[in-house]
């Protein structure tokens, strides 16, 4: 549905994205995370066209972005970051406005804008003006302009931005039953509501893509590195070598501060067994005598992964 | 097509529903009203327009600018360009659209002007043919003050920016040509035709010439033209 080969931008001298591939199966809810700044605005407004791309080649609904931009523009739905809107316009002209830019009938139009008055919550404020409305009551307008005309892909840039938390999941239940006929290609900088909606998820930082897969994938990739740290009061080299046969590990990497070790233990099983791994540690140790000051497992959340993901390459490039 | 209308009647309503076009509107009719009373309307001129339509063009170099500022301008500094250009719209559907919204409120302020014809007609009878015409030539004089200004809006999104630059470029073709060929005789002949001023002449006499329309049409179309390059270059930068 969402095809993305090599696409690179550069803005003057500064690269905003680096040879994106991208691929996104028709029915998939896409969460597009990263930092601010990591290029995700950018390559959403190459994809809807709104910008040209540097290079290399995207199509959406197998229309090419570059060439058969009209077709692309009528196959998506799109909610900008700001949820820019027409201040002086009252909710349902706004929405009247993009149907007819869509070539809509005024009769398709009328039945369309009930239709999402329900879907979006839209009835107590459809004769509002939008300039009197809340941040959140704008975002559901957004919405509903991006679906006025029922496409089939919707590329929605930080969908959930300034709503309540109740909004919010009324936002994410909402997405999660388009998916069921839709695709969806969310931008985000909030890794919960990724890991909630999304059934694809793709990390970008830097202008790169670090990370593609399904949640559950990225999080067993995240529970793969996951450690068991262990601190004693002992000599670094002993703790090596005392720790190193116990069975269930992999390897052991120690570090010296101020007379204490800090033990970070791979371990051979990934999951299960954690705690008769942690066990039988504890149990080395107090043979030896060492003072102990934590034993604990580390790591699992994708929130870490995200971190370590992003921190590092920010660092790879500073 | 379809959709440069849809621009049109979306541009137009936003005049109405905006503050600073009734503020406009007002002030040109207050100068409009006095320039009818204080220098058209005398016992001792013709039972015509000729005056006011001559003047009207100096006071348009400041009102078409207030009101062409914001078209291009407002969507930049708000980002409503965005949801706007990643509709199944083309960027001359958004220009010519705006214009013609533009065009629409301009002829809706200029149309309380036409009961100066009924004053006169209580004292006199003024000949309908010059009056008629004379609102042609101002109708495509203002079409081209307000093609320039929606470049000048396509370039900026401060509309105070906006509207200084639209005010400078339409000097460039109403009343620097004067100063020029008054400097550099030689050119004469070239500033008088680039002067929308002496296009506007003949119009108001009643005259109405195939190369002033011409004149106006290529001025408007180039104009507009312009926008929609700038428009599209928009992208690139």
């Amino acid at each position: 549905m969402i095809r993305v080969e090599r696409l690179t931008k550069w803005y003057g001298p500064v690269l905003a994205l680096d040879r994106i591939d991208l691929n996104v199966e028709r029915g998939r809810i896409v969460g597009f995370l990263g930092p601010n700044g990591a290029g995700k605005t950018t390559a959403i407004r190459i994809l809807t066209g709104f910008l040209p791309a540097g290079s290399g080649r995207a199509s959406i609904n197998g229309h090419d972005v570059f060439s058969d931009s009209m077709a692309v523009r009528s196959s998506i739905g799109y909610l900008p970051e700001s949820t820019p809107l027409y201040p002086e316009m009252r909710v349902d002209e706004q929405l009247h406005y993009f149907g007819k830019l869509h070539g809509l009938s005024r009769t398709q139009r009328r039945k369309r804008i009930t239709e999402l008055n329900d879907a979006c919550g839209l009835t107590n404020i459809i004769r509002r003006p939008i300039g009197q409305l809340s941040k959140g009551n704008r975002q559901r307008v957004g919405l509903a302009q991006a679906l006025v005309h029922d496409p089939p892909v919707l590329i929605l840039d930080e969908p959930t931005v300034g709503m309540d938390p109740a909004q919010i999941a009324s936002v994410r239940q909402f997405i999660s039953d388009l998916g069921q006929k839709k695709t969806v290609l969310l931008s985000t900088h909030i890794l919960p509501e990724a890991e909630r909606t999304c059934n694809q998820v793709v990390i970008i930082t830097g202008g790169k893509i670090v990370a593609d897969g399904t949640p559950e994938q990225l999080k067993a990739s995240v529970r793969s590195r996951a450690r068991v740290r262990v601190e004693v009061k002992a000599n670094p080299l002993a703790v090596k070598q005392a720790l190193e046969p116990v069975e269930g590990v992999a390897g052991v990497t120690t570090t010296a501060d101020h007379g204490w070790c800090t033990a970070l233990i791979d371990m051979t099983q990934k999951n299960d067994e954690n705690d008769a791994l942690r066990e039988r540690l504890a149990k080395t140790v107090t043979e030896h005598g060492w003072p102990l000051r934590s034993l604990g497992f580390e790591g699992g959340s994708l929130e870490e992964f995200f971190i370590e993901i992003t921190s590092r390459q920010a660092s790879a490039v500073a | 097509m379809k959709n440069t209308l849809h621009i049109a009647q979306r541009d137009l309503s936003g005049f109405f529903l905006s503050p600073i076009a009734y503020v406009v509107m007002f002030f040109y009719l207050l100068l409009a009203g006095i320039l009818f009373t204080r220098i058209q309307f005398d016992p001792l001129r013709p039972a015509e327009l000729r005056v006011f339509f001559n003047y009207n063009l100096w006071l348009m170099i400041i009102i078409t600018p207030a009101l062409s500022m914001r078209l291009m301008s407002e969507e930049l500094r708000s980002g409503t360009v965005e949801p706007l250009m990643t509709a199944p719209v083309t960027d001359t559907a958004v220009i010519v659209g705006k214009w013609l919204g533009a065009m629409g409120f301009f002829a809706v302020m200029l149309l309380p002007t036409v009961t100066y014809v009924f004053v006169i007609m209580i004292w006199a009878n003024p000949d309908p043919g010059p009056i008629a015409s004379g609102y042609v030539g101002t109708l495509l004089a203002g079409g081209v003050y307000l093609a320039i200004g929606l470049l000048a809006s396509v370039l900026t999104r401060n509309q105070v920016i906006a509207f200084i630059a639209s005010v400078f470029i339409i000097l460039l073709f109403t009343v620097v040509p004067f100063f020029v060929s008054r400097e550099l005789p030689a050119l004469a002949g070239a500033m008088a035709y680039i002067n929308i001023f002496r296009h506007c002449e003949d119009f108001a006499k009643g005259l109405i010439d195939a190369s002033d329309l011409l004149y106006f049409l290529t001025g408007i179309a180039m104009f507009l033209a312009f926008a929609v390059k700038a428009l599209e270059s928009r992208k690139w930068r």
